[in-house]
């Protein structure tokens, strides 16, 4: 195995290649940056942001908390509107269901609009494979497929990828050398793939929200082209999580106001489409035959368990990327999975049910919680991780190193005594490295922390062997508390006991 | 449809069926509880309390309106009826030479009467009788006409739905588009459009409801912001009244 | 009124001064503090990784020390937080985990501590140098601790409080990730590092010494002269030369 083998196989690995790339991380970093403040303006003109929060929080957990009913009466709803409705326990499934009826159709071309859980389906591949040509139309997703990768933002694919780089791929795709300039590039990419929107035989989605009470999808965009693919070519293929659900259209309002500001901090896309079953006969435009395919691929592992049902609740936002210090510094592909920073450290391991797959993705945080901050549904992911952590763990997959350690850990801290001991051996056992009272050397197990930093050394007198003498000290001059402390100290006490919260 | 596809989506559909049911038990089993078959209380329904009770004067729906519309690229004009209306368009027909124009078979479209006003000007009214490929006729046109059914302030939103007289490509195929909103039909927040849908029902709805906030933009090369990517790169909204 | 001293394995065992600056500064305001020697860590690096066994029989130290404590104060906003996962760490043990809920109610960060039970906002302390506070993530995000240090600080005499850029961004401690994953918190704690330059300051000060060690560790590493703080040693010393 060569070493950039090596190096691409673990999350550990791929991060080094990404901190090595410059271009990446500062491409990461504006467009992160960017979208952060974005949220932040958006979210403080809007107000009462942690109300809205807390409101899209229960919105959704009640309709994955009744998942059974609200995706039962989508699936019925959206048939009487004359979907043609599928349902897929795994990505093989969901890809049969679509290769099969892309055969029917006798389709030569798809043309598709962003979606995720496609790109977890490996679905172009899949139609590939069958002589069916498929064109991605976001501008970022179609600039990714020309250069064979996977996107690395779940709201900006391309953000790895500088202009002088796209302006190569399209000329390629151009037949001439377009200049590295915005404007042109995207002229030329809205000329191409008007062509492909008339002349392609299937249109594909993915979906947003979908609307349990009326049985309609939902779709947010910037670009225009997931309106394009709904509307031109003549059958409609929709792919969806089955968790996607919310009950009604007003439901739909708390989704549309934390949806755009969290993801670009814009107040709503510019597009904002809800679609209800194909054509009516008498209709100018729109599909005459419509596909949804209801995908589980490891969504339903998350029902029932108290520490990753949350985890459904997700409307896809990309808040918990831009708002990731880790994703920042190494980008979306370092992730190894379809989804990538926060959400996607969770859910690639949540969705797959071989713990033994998981590699260290779940380490690539410091459990900072901002993503938890960041999330509009409130999801707890930095607790979510430590989950993961410890579910690995159990199936006795943890690094067999760092098990030693911490049995060594529980050892010395389950007794007072022992610790004291381990501080006393602790102090002698550094005189090797220590020079004034600091350790420099990177040998051994210093060295990931001593590469980058100084480390201190153990203090000759821990707190613990000064407090006899401190606490007589103190004691002697004491001042006498001021009795409105007391009280209130005692009110707290008093509060606390009789089954109050304790204090914020 | 061939007899044959038309089996073939029984077959999928009577297996679909089967798999729905092995779907919903299997979802009702891990949460636990026994298949709901009434819809279970939803105290959270749509916005927060507070927000439902929000509302603009009508001033301020068209100032909110217009400055949202414009932040995000667009162009907004208060004209006082249709007549004026007429005259805006010609004059913006001149000014982009538009040499095709299609616009929804609305009688209010209608009676602006612009295949006379519009001289060597090409116009198409959607779905109007004769078998046309409207899809390619709302392709080549320079200028999308559409009234629109409502819109929001709050969002600087544009609500279209689609109906036989009234294409999804109007406001989406052409090069520019221009939207006319009645006063009355501009609303403060998106709930008051939405609910709507809720009390119309399923089979009321119409296939295509699009809500319109600007330009089609594109921020993907390098964070470097595009107009007019795949949709109608000049929107003008043009509130009457 | 028993109010009892977590010192925190960290504060205990490399930065003693920490505990004695905020024992000393709380006996101005007649409080006595008790230090059960019973303490050990509050197992946050075994409960962060993973081993949660190898955490409760760390965490159990911290149960017992303080079963009988009124109050119980740390400089740390992460081992503070730590315990607040006590309830899930000791769900399984129906006597624990109503220790674990009565200990979470009575714990206290410093600066909470100062600002909400003994209604304190200014020490008196005098302070005449340019600093920047570097607020740590689980203190701000999961205690919600923004507006104590804030208060306390404001009031310092002669203190220059600068705005440091991308403050509540994550310094990359993170426990054993700086280990484990020690390419990306490097990266990282450069990044807090440029930031704290970038602010001019020449005290960087904090509420937890795990952040404040890694920081200054960097710091150190790149022999920038600046000095860094526990907030608990910048309010004692600065009461001290008022």
């Amino acid at each position: 195995m060569s070493k950039t083998d090596i190096k691409g196989t673990t999350v550990k690995g791929r991060a080094e290649l990404a901190l090595n790339d410059d271009f990446l991380r500062k491409a990461v970093k504006f467009t992160t940056e960017r979208l952060r403040d974005g949220k932040r303006k958006a979210s403080d003109d809007l107000g009462n942001w942690e109300e809205w929060r807390e409101r899209g929080r229960q919105i959704r957990l009640h309709t994955i908390a009744h998942l059974d009913y609200y995706l039962n009466q989508f699936a019925n709803q959206a048939r009487l509107n004359g979907v043609h409705v599928h349902f897929a326990d795994t990505a093989e499934d969901a890809v049969k269901i679509t290769l099969a009826i892309a055969e029917r159709k006798q389709s030569l071309s798809v043309v598709k609009s962003k979606s995720m859980v496609t790109e977890e389906l490996h679905l172009n591949q899949a139609l590939e494979s069958i002589g069916v040509d498929v064109v991605e139309s976001d501008l970022g997703e179609y600039i990714i497929q020309l250069a064979g990768e996977t996107p690395s933002h779940i709201i900006i694919p391309a953000i790895h990828k500088n202009r002088y780089q796209i302006a190569d791929l399209l000329s390629n795709e151009a037949g001439e050398t377009l200049p590295p300039d915005t404007a042109i590039l995207a002229g030329f990419v809205r000329k191409k793939l008007r062509e492909k929107f008339l002349e392609a035989d299937i249109g594909m989605t993915g979906c947003n929200f979908a609307i349990a009470e009326t049985g309609s999808m939902v779709l947010f965009e910037n670009e225009g082209n997931a309106r394009m693919v709904s509307t031109v070519p003549s059958t409609q293929i929709t792919l969806m999580g089955m968790e996607r659900i919310i009950p009604s259209w007003s439901d739909l309002e708390v989704m549309a106001t934390l949806l755009p500001r969290s993801a670009t901090g814009q107040k709503l896309t510019v597009y904002m489409s809800g679609i209800t079953g194909p054509r009516r006969q008498e209709d100018g435009d729109g599909p005459d035959e419509m596909h949804i395919i209801i995908i589980d691929n490891g969504r339903s592992l998350q029902l029932g368990d108290p520490e990753f049902q949350e985890l459904l609740n997700c409307i896809r936002c990309g808040a918990c990327l831009n708002a990731c210090p880790v994703y920042r510094h190494i980008g979306g592909h370092a992730y190894g999975g379809t989804y990538s920073g926060p959400i996607g450290a969770v859910l690639t391991p949540a969705l797959n049910k071989n713990i033994d797959q998981w590699d260290d993705i779940a380490s690539a945080s410091t459990l900072c919680g901002a993503c938890y901050e960041a999330c509009p549904v409130k999801i707890p992911l930095h607790d979510m991780l430590i989950y993961l952590r410890r579910r690995k763990v159990e199936r006795g997959l943890g690094d067999k190193m760092e098990s030693i350690g911490m049995r060594g850990f529980a050892a010395i801290m389950s007794n007072s005594k022992r610790y004291e001991n381990a501080l006393k051996v602790g102090k002698l056992a550094q005189r090797l490295v220590v020079k004034d009272g600091e350790i420099t050397s990177k040998l051994g197990p210093l060295k990931g922390w001593n590469n980058y930093r100084v480390a201190p050394s153990l203090a000759k007198q821990s707190f613990r062997d000064q407090w006899g003498t401190m606490e007589e000290e103190i004691r002697h001059g004491i001042q006498e508390i001021d009795p409105l402390v007391s009280n209130r100290m005692e009110e707290i006490v008093r509060n606390r006991e009789a089954g109050g919260k304790g204090h914020d | 449809m061939t007899e044959t596809h038309q089996a073939w989506l029984a077959q999928m559909e009577s297996e679909s069926r089967a798999k729905q049911e092995q779907f919903m038990k299997g979802i009702a089993g891990r949460l636990g509880h026994p298949r709901l078959t009434n819809a279970p209380p939803h105290p959270f329904r749509g916005a927060p309390d507070f927000w439902q009770s929000f509302e603009w004067s009508s001033d301020e729906r068209v100032q909110h309106f217009t400055d949202n519309f414009e932040a995000a690229g667009g162009h907004v004009h208060r004209l006082s009826d249709m007549q004026e209306v007429q005259s805006f368009i010609c004059s913006k027909a001149t000014e982009l030479s538009a040499r095709y124009v299609i616009h929804q078979n609305e009688t209010e479209l209608n009676n602006l009467q612009l295949k006379e006003k519009l001289e060597d000007v090409i116009v198409t009214q959607w779905n109007s009788g004769s078998d046309e490929d409207w899809i390619a006729r709302a392709a080549e046109a320079d200028i999308g006409i559409v009234m629109a059914d409502y819109a929001v302030s709050h969002t600087g939103s544009i609500v279209v739905v689609s109906s036989e007289d009234k294409g999804r490509s109007v406001s989406l195929l052409p090069t520019a588009l221009i939207a006319i909103i009645p006063l009355e039909r501009l609303k403060t927040r998106l709930g008051e459009v939405l609910i709507t849908f809720d009390e119309a029902g399923r089979d009321q709805l119409p296939a295509g409801i699009h809500f319109i906030s600007g330009p089609s933009r594109s921020a993907d090369i390098e964070n470097d912001l595009t107009i007019g990517v795949h949709g109608p790169g000049v929107v003008f909204a043009v509130i009457v009244g | 009124m028993k109010v009892s001293m977590f010192i925190t394995c960290i504060s205990d065992a490399v930065y003693p001064r920490i505990g004695e600056a905020m024992a000393r500064l709380l006996a101005k305001y007649g409080v006595a503090l008790h230090f059960p020697t019973i303490q050990t860590c509050c197992g946050q690096p075994a409960f962060n990784s993973g081993y949660w066994g190898e955490a409760r029989a760390s965490a159990k130290t911290i149960l017992e020390a303080f079963e009988d404590s009124d109050f119980v104060i740390a400089p740390s906003g992460s081992c503070i937080g730590m315990i607040h996962h006590y309830p899930k760490l000791f769900e399984d043990d129906p006597i624990l985990v109503a220790t674990a809920e009565r200990l979470q109610k009575k714990s206290y960060e410093f600066t909470q501590f100062l600002v909400q039970v003994l209604g304190v906002n200014d020490v008196g302390a005098t302070f005449p140098h340019k600093v920047a506070y570097h607020p740590s993530c689980h203190g701000s995000r999961i205690l919600g601790i923004k507006e104590e240090p804030m208060t306390l600080m404001r009031n310092v005499k002669g203190m220059e409080l600068l705005p440091l850029p991308f403050a509540e961004d994550c310094c990359g401690f993170g426990g054993t990730f700086a280990v484990k994953m020690s390419d990306i918190s490097g990266a990282m704690v450069n990044e807090k590092a440029d930031h704290v330059l970038e602010s001019e300051a020449e005290v960087l000060v904090g509420l937890d010494m795990a952040c404040l060690m890694n920081i200054a560790g960097n710091l150190r590493y790149r022999n920038k002269p600046i000095r860094v703080m526990h907030l608990a040693e910048l309010l004692y010393e600065g009461v001290e030369h008022a």
